[in-house]
């Protein structure tokens, strides 16, 4: 069924796959360097008409610099870009007019829309407004048109409605719906990590929108890095991995661990660096103390209300619930960070009389923020600046800040962490997504706390640097320090935690531990209205 | 639209292109020493400059150019403070005409001592300071708003105090000396100049406090959630502000020999001016101490050179405002080329 391309595949357009479908667009022999260092190294691919063809690839990987070569936005080298029945384009020349005349038609991880305004409206700012008399908007036209190009994609939406209030999946298809609007010639849809941004229960439904497209003969170039949709959705991938193509496979005969292994390039033993899909009775269940490192009796915020939880010494304890659930609320309360309206947090065996950021983290409590870039980074300062703001009173002699041995801090931990970086002075918006929270979780480690809160940790990173991540997790746990991981992720729950509180509208829904700790348990108790905790 | 694609060049040159950073530490150095070797450049112009040359290197230029920079600086390094924390402090120049006067005032109206008049001006400074700090880091309203209304305000309440008359009579003579005299060749204010800029330098670029400040100013939300007390530096840093504006005052008293009703007031923009452009030197991207110094050094110099070059009066502010959009527009060019620090990186996932 799906293409089977090798990486020096001819590029010559007018070629067929095995089962018969033309080929819609290929691409050959796409090289680009900056200076001396090469992004992209003879990659080459080829896309099957009504076909989902996956590119995934690591941060660095190159996938972003192929995807902007494609939209004109960055030149390449060389390379070739060919459609049957046309002469090929040299991609050394190509601009987003070329891109657009190619039929390529890109949707972007924000989706470009505007939030405020109508659906629409929305289009009309890509398509133009049609124009009554006196050149006033024909709005009723408008609204037409767009009613009947929604009705083309099966989107349940209005066209007065405001894009903000349409629920995600929505937003991502109308962004789609809106880029392939125009009747051109044959088009490719390329989607840039689109559900990034999606809430877990949204994907499902946009990933089930792009296969109808594609049955209906709609040719899609995925890119992504999330494994389970790749496989879920392609049919066929693409692997890039240090600018090259490290593989293009068939989709169905993959799973995730060679996927991973595929994009990482080494053996990761498995996905979640531990010794198998857990078998939970061969998950560690610690003693623990006596006391408890932390106990909420009855605690309420807002958004949470009547949580009660206990953790142990050296334990992993996993957070689950849908959006909205109070994961988030419930670290913040423990952190300090918003302040209960009613119960008790005793923190190893002392009651948290006047809780504070401050206070929590003079006992000893970390807590990694959700939202990397809103709340964790401090974006135009250096990585060794970001590794040590949590600990700064320590780098203080004479009142001034020893610059020297906060960089060789930042060194060791950049050996140790394994961050991708120039180096510690180097600007930490520069680096990718899973490096960022690398120094993120590292900055907390500095302070070598009690209790780490984890929000999301995984959130945007790729699959290498997760493995990293959960190793790290695991190690300060097995040195004593107890762990809350909050995370929509399932699967890293089951893997990571030894008993996994699951939230539902703000409550604790059930607490699950030993064999109950299963994706199938946590989703249902998630879900579940049925049965009280 | 645009945030993903600024923010995709940063994702991947960590990775991508090593190489590059040594040609990228190059163009750094530029960036940071830019405006340092385009003072050299103004300087060395105005000194082989037939037109300006003699009269342009003379002592007594030279001396007259660093004191009138004194006033300024030092606003300059006063409005740093809260702009390093994400602030603005338009107040600052309407501050120093309020010490001024009450410096002043205290000596001619009063019969203070200077001691205690100096310590009066600063501390309506301060006073100003606080009020600033109260409604903008207690009862957090818009600084940018609230700074322009004190702006106002003070100017006002001077015409009232002194109903429109400068106050000369009865001010010091050695506050005056101070003001017009040297030490060891260089202007005596220029000392303090010199000792309010290094104190200030080291305590925003050295100390944990300093640190700590930008990082308020690089994402408060950030910061707050690494245990920085957000508002206790926020107050702090408008209190400082307010204070050095103070201590602005008080050289303004003994530049102009009293208290001029209608000085200081003005220098809001200069300062500011000052410090924009001293934001794409030496740290580039970051208010700070020294940019801002050298920023009010160039302005002063090359308003100097040209009007000792015989310019016609309108050249020194088209000069100046040039100055000021070209600096700050090369420095952000620059920096989105790199991919920099502000590229997108606002962009949240919600």
């Amino acid at each position: 069924m799906g293409t089977v391309t090798t990486a020096s595949a001819d590029g010559s357009a007018d070629s067929t796959s095995a089962a018969g479908h033309p080929t819609s667009l290929a691409v050959s022999g796409v090289n680009k360097s900056y200076g001396p260092a090469s992004v992209l190294r003879d990659v080459s691919f080829e896309l099957t008409r009504g076909h989902i063809h996956a590119l995934a690839g690591g941060n660095g990987s190159g996938k972003s610099t192929l995807i902007k070569v494609l939209a004109g936005i960055d030149r390449a080298d060389s390379g070739v870009l060919s459609r049957p029945g046309h002469a090929g384009t040299d991609l050394a020349g190509f601009s987003p007019a070329h891109a657009r005349e190619a039929g390529l038609r890109f949707v972007h991880q924000d989706l470009g829309l505007l939030p405020d305004m109508t659906v629409a409206e929305n289009f009309a700012f890509t398509r133009g407004f049609p124009k009554g008399a006196g050149r006033r908007i024909a709005w009723r036209k408008l609204h037409e048109t767009t009613e009947s190009l929604l009705g083309r994609f099966e989107l349940d939406v209005s066209p007065t409605t405001v894009v903000r209030a349409l629920r995600p999946a929505d937003r991502a298809m109308v962004a789609i719906a809106r880029a392939l609007a125009d009747d051109g010639p044959e088009q490719v849809l390329v989607l840039d990590e689109p559900t990034a941004s999606l809430p877990h229960h949204e994907v499902d439904i946009l990933l089930e929108g792009l296969s109808r497209r594609a049955r209906q003969g709609q040719t899609i170039l995925y890119v992504s890095h999330r494994l389970d949709e790749v496989l879920s959705l392609a049919d066929s991938v693409t692997v890039l991995r240090d600018g090259g193509v490290a593989a293009t496979r068939d989709a169905r005969g993959l799973d995730q661990l060679q996927l991973a292994e595929l994009m990482a390039g080494r053996s990761l033993g498995t996905l979640y660096g531990d010794e198998g899909p857990a078998s939970s009775a061969a998950r560690p269940r610690p003693a623990g103390g006596p006391v408890p490192v932390l106990e909420a009796r009855g605690l309420s915020a807002g958004g949470i209300s009547g949580i009660d939880l206990e953790i142990r010494a050296g334990e992993i304890v996993g957070l689950a619930g849908l959006l909205g659930s109070g994961r988030s609320t419930l670290l913040r309360t423990i952190f300090g960070a918003v302040r209960p309206a009613s119960g008790t947090l005793t923190f190893e065996g002392e009651a948290i009389a006047a809780p504070s950021i401050k206070a929590a983290m003079r006992r000893g409590i970390a807590l990694v923020p959700e939202d990397r870039l809103a709340d964790a980074l401090f974006h135009e300062s250096s990585v060794t600046q970001n590794i040590t703001v949590a600990t700064l009173a320590r780098y203080v002699r004479w009142a001034r800040l020893v610059r020297s041995r906060e960089r060789d801090t930042a060194a060791g931990v950049i050996d140790d962490l394994r961050i991708k970086t120039a180096g510690p002075d180097q600007t930490v918006t520069r680096l990718s997504g899973g490096n960022q929270q690398k120094v993120v979780v590292a900055r907390w480690l500095q302070r070598a706390p009690r209790l780490l809160l984890l929000d999301e940790p995984t959130q945007g990173v790729d699959v290498v640097s997760r493995a990293d991540i959960y190793e790290r997790v695991r190690a300060v746990a097995a040195a004593g320090t107890s762990v809350l991981v909050a995370s929509s992720d399932v699967e890293e729950l089951v893997h990571l935690c030894g008993r996994v509180v699951v939230l539902r509208a703000g409550r604790v829904a059930a607490e699950l531990s030993g064999e109950a700790v299963s994706v199938r348990e946590i989703v249902r108790y998630s879900y579940a209205d049925q049965e009280e905790s | 639209m645009s945030g993903t694609r600024l923010r995709e060049p940063a994702r991947e040159s960590a990775e991508a292109r090593p190489p590059a950073a040594r040609t990228g530490r190059l163009s750094a150095y530029g960036e940071r020493y830019g405006l340092v070797l385009l003072l050299a450049g103004v300087i060395a112009f105005f000194s082989v400059l037939p037109a300006s040359s003699t009269a342009f290197t003379s002592t007594a230029n030279v001396q007259s150019v660093l004191a009138s920079i004194a006033v300024v600086s030092v606003l300059a390094v006063a409005a740093v403070f809260p702009l390093a924390c994400g602030q603005f402090d338009f107040s600052v120049a309407a501050t120093s005409l309020v010490s001024s006067i009450v410096c002043a005032a205290t000596m001619s109206n009063h019969d203070a001592l200077l001691p205690v008049a100096v310590v009066c001006g600063v501390g309506a400074g301060v006073l100003v300071g606080l009020v600033n700090a109260v409604l903008v880091a207690l009862l957090r309203l818009n600084a940018f708003v609230i700074t322009i209304g004190t702006a106002t305000l003070l100017p006002g309440l001077v015409q009232w105090y002194t109903r429109g008359v400068d106050i000369v009579r009865g001010v010091s003579q050695p506050l005056r000396d101070f003001g017009s005299l040297t030490w060891l060749g260089l202007p005596r204010v220029i000392w303090l100049v010199a000792l309010i800029t290094a104190v200030c330098w080291f305590t925003l670029t050295h100390t944990a406090f300093g640190r700590r400040l930008h990082a308020v100013g690089s994402n408060a939300s950030a910061a707050r959630l690494v245990g920085i007390p957000v508002t206790a530096l926020t107050f702090g840093a408008l209190v400082t502000s307010g204070g050095l504006a103070g201590v602005a005052g008080v050289i303004l008293t003994a530049r102009n020999g009293g208290g001029l009703v209608n000085s200081g007031a003005d220098l809001l923009f200069p300062a500011l001016a000052a410090v924009f452009l001293g934001a794409t030197a030496i740290d580039p991207g970051r208010y700070n101490v020294l940019g801002a110094v050298v920023g009010t050094l160039f302005v002063a110099v090359s308003v100097s050179g040209l009007t000792l070059a015989g310019a016609a009066e309108w050249v020194p502010a088209v000069f100046n405002g040039a100055a000021l959009i070209i600096a700050v527009a090369v420095s952000t060019l620059l920096a989105r080329r790199r991919g920099g620090p502000l590229a997108g990186a606002r962009q949240s996932n919600r």
